[in-house]
């Protein structure tokens, strides 16, 4: 196996000059975005940094503690990142899809560590960035669902009351807005598996076979997180919805959307 | 008899209502002025809202101690808004049948309705294509056909033309008459609430009067 080239400093700073293009597309077509890609990629780049050595740290002193505030964070940040995308949630909603988010995704992760990797799940070298995938994907799909749910309900307001004055249950009228919403959050992962060593080699195996892991090897944790990340994905925009729905109507079977 | 009264009611400070009650097995037309909480009280009697304060009597029992699903299906709610599927007027029966967890009525029935209701269109056209004035119609119908004890009506006829209004308003007060169903109404159309109006309620105070 060859060893990975670590990069030199100069020669990682060429990257950069890639975003340049970006921003000269962004010019041509008007997209007032220009603010955002320079703070996004200073943001990237100062978190990344951070994170590689915080995680440097923690494997050289690996201790549970450190594993289990790495996720929290991460937890925490992903809850915050899908209500900061989706307001005008009433509180008792945000507590349900905070409680999904972490359930689902804390389950997932120990099953995988757990039963398909089988090692500690205190061990930080496959604990953080397992979870963390499992974890970022579980935030994608709750915040799509979530606001594809939220939206169809705006934009459906009159089929909404017309079905509520003709006495159809709260239940019965939202039930198919989760369910739609839940497709919708599901379908870029279900087409992503679609492409995968054809038109892509995904993220985690392109890593792993740069580090020198044999591409078998690679695909094997390929397949395995990628059926995880469908599970979590599903789980956790079911959970948000199916339980959150309920929070949109009161004993009176009125329906509020803030 | 009062089927229902309405006692001190305010809503979110915005509108206060005079007392007043409406009587079972009348048509009872409701006029005032823009503002004056016309359909927010169609919503207070079917509990699609709440009031604030005051207290709303059905059959002589306060509104909240009933159940509001069985209520609304008792006192169906016509809003002005009138939401059909994109299907035919067919499905369209389906769809909200489906949503009521309820059987279909007999073809026959539904042609009853729709006739009722001036509203016998071609059974393949979509109700996309229809006009404001004939989605409102067959919209009516499918409520009809629900069998309400209480039908109310928020301006049934804004899209229509005078001609068939009258027609239209005759037909429902007639199917109403026969079948006990206590109608209230919403119109602009003063001449319209004279013709057809056991009752007529105005929500404006008397110094204001227009």
């Amino acid at each position: 196996m060859n060893d990975l080239i670590v990069l030199n400093i100069w020669q990682f700073s060429a990257v950069y000059l890639l975003l340049i293009l970006v921003l000269l597309v962004m010019k041509r077509c008007k997209i007032s975005q220009s603010k955002l890609l320079v703070i996004g990629s200073i943001r990237m780049t100062v978190q990344l940094v951070l994170a590689g050595f915080v995680l440097t740290y923690i494997f050289e002193n690996p201790h549970p503690l450190f594993v289990i505030g790495y996720i929290s964070a991460m937890m925490a940040m992903s809850i915050h990142t899908v209500l900061s995308r989706n307001k005008g949630i009433n509180n008792r909603f945000k507590l349900i899809i905070a409680v999904s988010l972490v359930g689902t995704g804390v389950t997932i992760t120990l099953f995988f560590i757990l039963g398909v990797v089988g090692v500690s799940f205190f061990n930080p070298q496959y604990t953080i960035p397992i979870s963390g995938m499992i974890m970022g994907n579980a935030m994608t799909g709750v915040s799509l669902g979530l606001k594809t749910f939220t939206e169809n309900i705006k934009v459906e307001q009159s089929k909404i009351s017309t079905l509520i004055n003709m006495g159809a249950t709260p239940k019965r009228i939202l039930i198919p807005f989760v369910n739609k919403a839940i497709e919708t959050a599901l379908l870029p992962t279900l087409n992503s598996m679609l492409g995968m060593g054809i038109i892509s080699l995904p993220g985690m195996m392109t890593g792993q076979i740069l580090a020198g892991t044999l591409p078998i090897t690679a695909i094997l944790y390929q397949i395995a997180i990628m059926v995880a990340i469908t599970t979590v994905t599903c789980l956790a925009v079911f959970c948000s919805l199916y339980f959150g729905y309920r929070t949109l109507y009161n004993s009176q079977n009125q329906i509020t959307v803030e | 008899m009062a089927l229902f009264s309405i006692k001190n009611v305010n809503f979110k400070n915005i509108v206060k209502y005079k007392d007043f009650e409406i009587k079972e097995n009348k048509a009872t037309f409701i006029k005032g002025k823009s503002g004056a909480g016309k359909s927010t009280l169609l919503k207070l009697l079917n509990a699609a809202l709440t009031a604030d304060s005051g207290k709303i009597l059905y059959n002589n029992k306060a509104l909240e101690s009933y159940d509001t699903i069985t209520l609304r299906r008792e006192v169906m709610l016509v809003s002005q808004n009138v939401f059909l599927f994109d299907e035919t007027i067919e499905d369209n029966f389906k769809e909200f049948y489906n949503y009521r967890e309820q059987p279909l009525p007999s073809y026959d029935k539904i042609k009853e309705y729709l006739e009722i209701c001036l509203a016998l269109f071609s059974s393949s056209v979509n109700c996309r294509e229809l006009s404001g004035g004939e989605r409102q119609r067959v919209f009516l119908a499918i409520s009809l056909s629900l069998n309400p004890k209480v039908l109310m009506l928020d301006e049934p006829t804004s899209a229509l033309d005078e001609k068939t209004s009258g027609e239209l308003m005759g037909n429902i007060k007639n199917h109403c008459k026969e079948n006990n169903i206590t109608l209230i109404v919403i119109t602009h159309d003063s001449l319209l609430a004279e013709k057809y109006a056991d009752e007529i309620i105005s929500l404006d105070s008397e110094d204001d009067d227009e």
